[in-house]
Order: structure tokens, then C-alpha cells, then sequence
């Protein structure tokens, strides 16, 4: 460039930082994957390209259920989560303030100020006597748990998307005769759709992202994906464990280039 | 005080390149209030934005005060601008706002808050130096940001259509209360804007500009009564064109009953002529006289707006002052002959329109 | 007590939105408030012999966190362990938040004056590692340090060193592993403050004769600062109660207050202790999220 921009925009160095940002991030886990490909047994000593430790993990039985239970305990849990933070979010929209708004907004954010080990903790020693009572020992602890922590993030986007909706479409609704059902079939429901998807989204990934809280309520043969390697990780290191590591990376990966994808075709 | 001279800037680089200001050159004279008007895109805001320092120029020269000073950052230009959405930093006070630049500079509090005092006063808004700047209505962040652009004392203020914000009520008072800090001041106005009429109210000189070129430079009289070429004519203020041509130092309009003695070189020409100077009835000696059909009459509270149409189908406006003519001169439908005063022609070299 | 319509119609109103929102509230009570108090009570009973309490009312859990009693002679002394830990969690928090904001920041402003079109590709670049699980972070930023990882091989191919640096299990370690693993959170809403940045701003700023760093502190900063506090939080406050990161790259030795919550409630550990832990590092968290929102919400000035 010949012309000397006075740049209101140029941060000196910025630019260097952030390349050194990405950088940072992105080295190890290309390392990660790296290594998984690597057909020799030491991690880091290169023998050659093979695909021989993803093979090894898909003939894993153990690996293959944490994946079903993984997929299971996410599902249900974000369903859960969004149904009800939809309804949360519906609730707590769209007023002048009622008694007890702000009591509803504590509760629903309680999650998000409680840390993952405290609330760990905390749900096995109360879950602990109440499998006692009951006898029940399946995955539904988990998934009410994983329901919890994921509300708040199910009803952010879901609650941001009703404040930003335009009340006299169900004015007009209403206007035409359309009952309060009908107008929340036909109207709400389909405009809050892209919230509701979001919610169930993030609740979903937050949910399969979890680590600490299914390690320690999972009964016996509950491993889910994240677990299974924390737990593997307690023996040894292993190219299989970088296989399924990068397995998972590949999951984020599609999950985040495929919303990405999505969102840019129709701007 | 203030010499541009070929002062050009384009965007991008080899083919799609565009150029947004060809070679213009011009002077400023101290004390000036000096209007760049045109439409949006002809280049008024770049050439603004290239005298405060936030473009660098593609070639040419900026100098003011004997000093070339096309690349010197704006920081250090002594030039402040009056932006268009004010830009006031919305998380300091009035006050605050108002003694940035002195604080920049490394001026002394006590000095600082004397000029913010000074200043609020010109613009009469002492009151509210402790407001929030977000707390404030349009006119008064107008004031605000002209108060803070005044109080480095800069060589020239810029301001950049900073009245488009405001309604017209509003407009009109700040036009007036504008008018009235430069004469105060005595500071030299570049002030920018696509409105005409706040171009003629409020300037010594208006710069037409359009495509990136200057159409004509000229006080506000002489605009609106000599205009350079059919751009300016037709920007300012409401025009009729006619084509016609010169022969032998006779205008020759082929709607016209009588060609009229015309001081131009021989060749097809525009004639333009303002609708207020167009005369119902053909009293006049030495006018061109036209027979025109009223179509419609269209009441404007002082005046009326007369259209008509020519035999050979162009249309013809007049304007027609209601005091002295309350029985409207004409019915609509009815063939009427018009007088076009030698006086309020005004010949162009045609152009392809 | 005669009661309008408009009254009768407020209440219907009122017990129709909490009826819609029960059922989430229900959730969250059950498995996250009803806990905790479950916690809070605990705290104050005596350890159990085998793990587990005894329904006896007693202080000796919180009395534990930070002080002990001589197993002979009784004399009360700081717990130097503890003290240890918890030292350890604030300061490689903070530290973790300073290294994050020395990074993310200028990678924020970077991404945020790229030109509209190409912003999405890097924004991009920092959600995949957002979304991406901590656990595989975790194994894929140990991979880079430990004895046998990517660094000391290259160190000892170009024999800089002659045997591998022992970096896994300190305090580098896990604050390497955080800075890591959390540096996404710090980007995120420090762009999104700078993105809404008005730049015509930056520009008056210039206009009246500020230099670039004048602007940046008088002008800049002021605008960005609740993104850097958003983001500043959003580290901090996972860093603190961080239990996987320093378990992988910290083990035994490195321990954080997460780590030390969870070995109290092993087979014949004070449970009491690690009920009275817990709360503390809740408490720490809220002080964090108190100060956010006094320095956000407040809206008072500082000068």
C-alpha cells in the first residue's frame, strides 16, 4: 500500500498476538491428531500411517456403549432442559413484572454460579441415600442432573429470542380470531423456533461435554464418552486414547463447521 | 489560509478502482464559512474526511498556513470536526466531553475547566455539564459536540452535515445559532451538506460538487443566479430547461413566437430560466413569448405553482405570487400566452442530459 | 377487602407464570439447590469412621480448612497444606486470567477489525476449540509438556537438553494447562464488546488531538471494559473450582481446592471438611460474581 491509512483500527502488535493466539491453540490438538494416525505402538515415535488405533477403539465394546450412553444422556437431558427452559423462558418474558420474577431468575441461573465440583459433590452424597431408598440404580440420576445444569443454557438463547420478538404479530393473531392455543401454534411456537434449536444445541453439547459431574454419579457400566477416557487416562497413555480424543475433536469439529455453514448461507 | 491543490483520492487498486475525488484545487480564506454541497457519493464527505485526517490523499497537496499537511496524522492537525452522529463519548459527562482535547494536549485542570466553562456558555448549555452524554436530546448533542470541537481552538472547524439528525424546527434554530458562533468566533467554517437551501441560508461560498469533480464554486447569489452548467442549475433551488440554439446573436426557441437578441456563440444551447421569473400574459418587451396550456395549479400557501405544457410537449413552471395575483391569472385547460424576460435567461452549452 | 378485576387479573397472571416455570425450578431445586443445602449441612457434623457423618453437631469441619490440631498435644496451627492449596487456586487463577488477557484481548481486537466477511472465518477458528470437549484439551495441551511429549523430544533431537525436563505434576503445568484450556472463554466476549465499538469514536478521539494511547485509555478502553470484565469473570470463576485440568496436569502433587474437595470424600476421609471446602470455594465464586456485577451493574463511576 502507498497510502499511509491513519488507521483508527491498528492496534500495535495485535495482529502478531493474535497470530501466536491461534497458533497456540491450534499446535496441539493438530499434534493430538497427529499422533493418532501414527501406526507404532510409543506415542510420538513415528512408525508410519495407520488407521489402526481408531480401528482398535471402534472394536472397543466399552467405548462403543460410552458413545450410546453419551448419546442417550445428551438427548434426553436437552430435551428435558429445552422443554422446560422453554417454558421458563415464556414465563418469565414479555411483563411488566410480576411477584417473584426476581426469585425465578436466581433459581434458573442457580446452576451456572455453582462450581461443577461442589455440585458434584454435593448430588452424590444426597443421591447416595436416595438409591438406597429406592433401589433405582439407571441412567435416570444422570439425566435429570445433566437437565439441571444445562436449563440456564437452554433458556438463554430461547429467552433472548421471545424479548426480541415482535408482540403484535400475536396481537394480530389475536385479532383474527385465533385462540391463545392456536395463536401459540401457529405464531409463537414457529418464531421461537430458532431460540428453541439453539437451546437445545448448546444443552445438548454442554451436556456431552461434561465430565465431572456423570464421573462421579455414573453406576457401575454408565460410562459415557468423556468418562471412559478420564477414566482410561488413570492407566496409561495410549494412541487408542489420542484415536477417541480425536474422534471427539472431529465431533465439535462437524457440530461447529456445520452450524457455521448454516448460519452463513442465509446472511 | 487553507490551499487544496489537486488534492485527489481513489479507492481500491488497479481495475476495480474508483476514483472518488478527481484533481480538485481551491483556497479558503480566514474567517470563511465555506459549504461543500452535493449529493451523497459525489466526494463532499471524503474531501472532509481527507482535510480532518482520516484518509490519506492519492495525490495532491493540503496546505494550510504555508504547511503541507496531507499526511500529517489528526492528531496533529489543528482542525476538529463536528461529526455527523456527534460522536460523543457516551461514558463521559458533558464536561468531560467537552475537555478531551484540552486533556489530550496535557493542559492544566484548572485551565481545562475554564474553557469547558467558556464554552458550555457559547453554546448555552452551562446547566448540564454534569449530565451523562447519552441523557441529552438531539439538539443539545449537537451543541455538545460543537462545543467540544471548538474548545482546542482549532484553525478551522469542519462539520459534517451535522444538522441532518435534527427535525426541521429544530434545524432552523441550529442553522441560525451556527451562523452566529462563526461570526462570534470568527473561526473558519467548512461545513458539509446535501440540503440547498441550508447551503444558500448560511454560507459566504458554496463549492457544488458531484462525481467526484467541483461543478462551480461561487457565493450563494451567484449560484443560484448564474449557475455554471445544467448540474448546478438543477440542483439548486427548481429550474425550467429549454433546448434551443444561438444564430447570429439571435436565441432562437422553436416553442418561441419571436427569436430575442442573445449575447452567445452560435450553436444549440439550454436555455434555463427559474419558474418565479416566468410571466403569465405576454406584457413584456424583449421577452420570449410562448403560448402554454395550464394543466394544473397547485397552491402552496404564498405562492401558486403553475404547470403547463409546451406545444411540443415539454413542460413549463411558473411560480406565482398569491398576494398580488389572488384571482389565479389562469384556469386550468385554458391556452395562455407567457413571457420568459430577456433578463431571467440564462443560457448553457447543452449537454447530454 | 373487595378486590378489582385488574387485581384478580394480576394474580391469574402471576400464578400462570409460575406454573409454567415449576417445572424447570423443580429440576434445578431438586438436583442443585437441595444439594447444596444438604452440603451446607453436612458441614456442620462430625466425619463419620468409615467416610459419611455422624448426626453430631460439630465445627471441626470448618475449623479444618484452614487451621490444624497436633495429633499429641492439641496446640492449634495454620494448616500449611491447605493454606497451600487454596493460595495456589487464587493466585493461578488470577494468573490464568492475566495470561488469557494478554492473549485474548489483542486476538479480540484482531478478529474484530478484520473486514465484516473474513470476521466469521476467525471467529470460527476460536468456537471450535470452545465447543470442543475439555478433557481432549486437556490430553492434547499435556501431550505438549510431559517427559515423553512433542517438547522435550524436539529439545533432545536438537540436544539442547540431555534429559527431558520433568514439567508435568507443577505448578507450570497446570497453569499452562488452564491458560490453555480456557483461553477461548476470554476471546469470545471481549470481540463482542469490540465489535459494538462505534470506531467513529476512536476517530473524534483522534480529531481532538489524542495520541494512540490516550485514545486507548480514555476512549477505547472505558467502551470495552465490561467485555474484558465478562471475560476476565468467565475465565476466573472455572479456573477456581477446576478439578479435570489440574487432576491431568497436576496429578497428586499440584494440587486445586476442586482436587482437595474431592479427596475428602474417598473411603474413610472427613467428609464434614470437604462439605466445609466446598462451600468456601462456592463462596470465593460468588465474592467474584458480586464484584462483576457491582462493576458492571452498578453503573457508578470510578473517578
Amino acid at each position: 500500500m502507498t497510502d499511509k491509512r491513519f488507521d483508527v483500527r491498528r492496534l500495535p502488535a495485535a495482529a502478531t498476538l493474535a497470530i501466536t493466539c491461534f497458533v497456540i491453540l491450534y499446535i496441539p490438538m493438530v499434534i493430538l491428531v497427529a499422533n493418532s494416525f501414527n501406526s507404532g505402538k510409543v506415542i510420538g515415535d513415528w512408525d508410519g500411517v495407520s488407521l489402526r488405533w481408531y480401528a482398535a477403539a471402534l472394536q472397543n465394546d466399552a467405548f462403543i456403549s460410552a458413545g450410546i450412553t453419551s448419546l442417550i444422556l445428551a438427548s434426553c437431558a436437552a430435551l428435558v432442559a429445552t422443554t422446560t427452559a422453554t417454558m421458563a423462558a415464556l414465563a418469565t418474558t414479555r411483563t411488566r413484572g410480576f411477584k417473584g420474577e426476581g426469585t425465578i431468575h436466581l433459581v434458573l441461573n442457580e446452576p451456572l454460579m455453582v462450581p461443577e465440583i461442589v455440585l458434584a459433590i454435593a448430588l452424590v452424597i444426597i443421591l447416595a441415600q436416595v438409591r438406597q431408598f429406592t433401589g433405582y440404580n439407571g441412567l435416570g440420576y444422570l439425566i435429570i442432573a445433566h437437565s439441571a445444569f444445562c436449563i440456564p443454557f437452554a433458556y438463554m438463547p430461547i429467552r433472548a429470542r421471545l424479548e426480541g420478538m415482535d408482540l403484535t404479530l400475536e396481537t394480530a393473531a389475536a385479532d383474527l380470531y385465533a385462540g391463545r392455543f392456536y395463536t401459540f401454534r401457529k405464531v409463537t411456537l414457529p418464531l421461537l423456533a430458532p431460540g428453541i434449536l439453539a437451546g437445545f444445541a448448546l444443552a445438548f453439547v454442554v451436556s456431552l461435554d461434561d465430565v465431572v459431574i456423570s464421573d462421579f454419579l455414573k453406576a457401575p457400566g454408565q460410562d459415557t464418552l468423556p468418562t471412559y477416557l478420564m477414566g482410561q487416562l488413570r492407566r496409561n497413555l495410549t494412541s487408542e486414547i489420542y484415536a477417541i480424543s480425536s474422534l471427539l475433536l472431529l465431533i465439535s469439529v462437524l457440530i461447529v463447521v456445520g452450524a457455521w455453514l448454516l448460519t452463513r448461507k442465509k446472511t | 489560509m487553507l490551499d487544496i491543490r489537486n488534492l485527489s483520492k481513489r479507492f481500491g487498486r488497479g481495475e476495480s478502482a474508483v476514483t472518488a475525488l478527481h484533481e480538485v484545487s481551491f483556497s479558503i480564506k480566514e474567517g470563511e464559512f465555506f459549504t461543500l454541497l452535493g449529493p451523497s457519493g459525489c466526494g463532499k464527505t471524503t474531501l472532509l474526511r481527507m482535510i480532518a485526517g482520516f484518509e490519506p490523499p492519492s495525490g495532491g497537496a493540503l496546505v494550510l498556513d504555508g504547511q503541507d499537511i496531507a499526511h500529517t496524522p489528526p492528531n496533529r492537525r489543528p482542525v476538529n470536526t463536528v461529526f455527523q452522529n456527534y460522536a460523543l463519548f457516551p461514558h463521559m459527562t458533558v464536561a468531560e466531553n467537552v475537555g478531551f482535547a484540552l486533556g489530550a494536549l496535557g493542559k492544566r485542570q484548572a485551565e481545562i475547566d475554564e474553557t469547558v466553562g467558556r464554552m458550555l456558555d457559547l453554546v448555552q448549555l452551562g446547566h448540564l455539564a454534569h449530565r451523562k452524554s447519552g441523557e441529552l436530546s438531539g439538539g443539545q448533542q449537537q451543541r455538545v459536540a460543537l462545543a467540544r470541537a471548538l474548545a482546542p481552538k482549532p484553525r478551522i472547524l469542519l462539520l459534517d452535515e451535522p444538522l441532518s439528525a435534527l427535525d426541521m424546527k429544530l434545524r432552523k434554530e441550529m442553522q441560525v445559532e451556527l451562523k452566529r458562533l462563526q461570526r462570534e468566533t470568527g473561526l473558519t467554517f467548512i461545513f458539509v451538506t446535501h440540503d440547498q437551501e441550508e447551503a444558500l441560508t448560511m454560507s459566504d461560498r458554496i463549492a457544488v460538487m458531484s462525481g467526484g469533480r467541483f461543478q462551480q464554486i461561487a457565493e450563494p447569489r451567484d449560484l443560484y443566479d448564474q449557475p455554471a452548467n445544467r448540474f448546478v442549475a438543477g440542483f439548486i433551488g427548481e429550474t425550467n430547461f429549454l433546448d434551443g440554439r444561438c444564430e447570429g446573436g439571435q436565441l432562437i426557441l422553436p416553442e418561441a413566437e419571436a427569436p430575442v437578441p442573445a449575447a452567445h456563440d452560435d450553436g444549440p444551447v439550454t436555455v434555463m430560466v427559474r419558474p418565479e421569473r416566468v410571466v403569465l400574459g405576454a406584457a413584456q418587451p424583449g421577452a420570449l413569448v410562448l403560448q402554454a396550456k395550464v394543466e394544473q395549479l397547485v397552491y402552496f400557501g404564498t405562492d401558486t405553482h403553475v404547470h403547463m405544457a409546451l406545444a411540443n410537449g415539454n413542460t413549463l413552471v411558473a411560480r406565482v405570487q398569491n398576494a398580488d395575483q389572488s384571482d389565479a391569472a389562469c384556469r386550468e385547460g385554458e391556452t395562455i400566452p407567457v413571457s420568459l424576460p430577456g433578463g431571467a435567461l440564462r443560457l448553457l452549452p447543452q449537454e447530454a442530459a | 377487602m373487595g378486590r378489582s378485576s385488574e387485581d384478580h387479573a394480576r394474580v391469574a397472571d402471576t400464578r400462570r407464570r409460575w406454573a409454567l416455570a415449576s417445572p424447570a425450578l423443580a429440576i434445578i431445586t431438586l438436583f442443585s439447590i437441595l444439594p447444596l443445602l444438604v452440603v451446607v449441612v453436612y458441614s456442620f457434623l462430625s466425619p463419620g469412621d468409615f467416610g459419611g457423618v455422624h448426626w453430631k453437631l460439630s465445627f471441626e469441619g470448618w475449623f479444618s480448612v484452614l487451621f490444624e490440631r497436633d495429633i499429641f498435644d492439641d496446640t492449634v496451627s495454620l494448616s500449611d497444606a491447605h493454606l497451600t492449596i487454596l493460595t495456589r487456586s487464587v493466585v493461578l487463577s488470577l494468573a490464568t486470567t492475566v495470561i488469557t488477557l494478554f492473549l485474548g484481548v489483542p486476538t479480540a481486537w484482531f478478529i474484530a477489525t478484520r473486514p465484516q466477511k473474513q470476521r466469521a472465518f476467525w471467529l470460527l477458528l476460536i468456537t471450535i476449540p470452545f465447543w470442543t470437549n475439555l478433557l481432549v484439551r486437556t490430553i492434547a495441551v499435556q501431550e505438549m509438556i510431559r517427559s515423553d511429549g512433542v517438547f522435550n523430544r524436539i529439545m533432545l533431537g536438537l540436544g539442547l537438553i540431555d534429559e527431558p525436563i520433568q514439567m508435568m505434576f507443577t505448578n507450570f503445568a497446570l497453569l499452562v494447562g488452564m491458560a490453555y484450556v480456557f483461553l477461548p472463554l476470554m476471546v469470545l466476549p471481549v470481540y463482542s464488546a469490540i465489535e459494538r465499538f462505534d470506531f467513529r469514536l476512536a476517530e473524534a478521539g483522534y480529531d481532538l488531538y489524542a495520541s494512540r494511547l490516550y485514545c486507548l485509555r480514555r476512549v477505547i478502553l472505558p467502551m470495552v471494559r465490561p467485555g474484558v470484565i465478562a471475560g476476565s469473570i468467565l475465565v476466573f470463576i472455572p479456573s477456581l473450582g477446576a478439578y479435570v485440568t489440574p487432576r491431568i496436569m497436576g496429578g497428586g502433587k499440584s494440587m486445586m481446592l476442586g482436587n482437595l474437595i474431592e479427596m475428602q470424600f474417598g473411603q474413610g476421609r472427613n467428609w464434614p471438611l470437604g462439605a466445609a471446602l466446598s462451600l468456601t470455594l462456592t463462596a470465593l465464586v460468588l465474592v467474584a460474581l458480586i464484584w462483576y456485577s457491582r462493576l458492571t451493574g452498578g453503573g457508578s463511576r470510578r473517578d
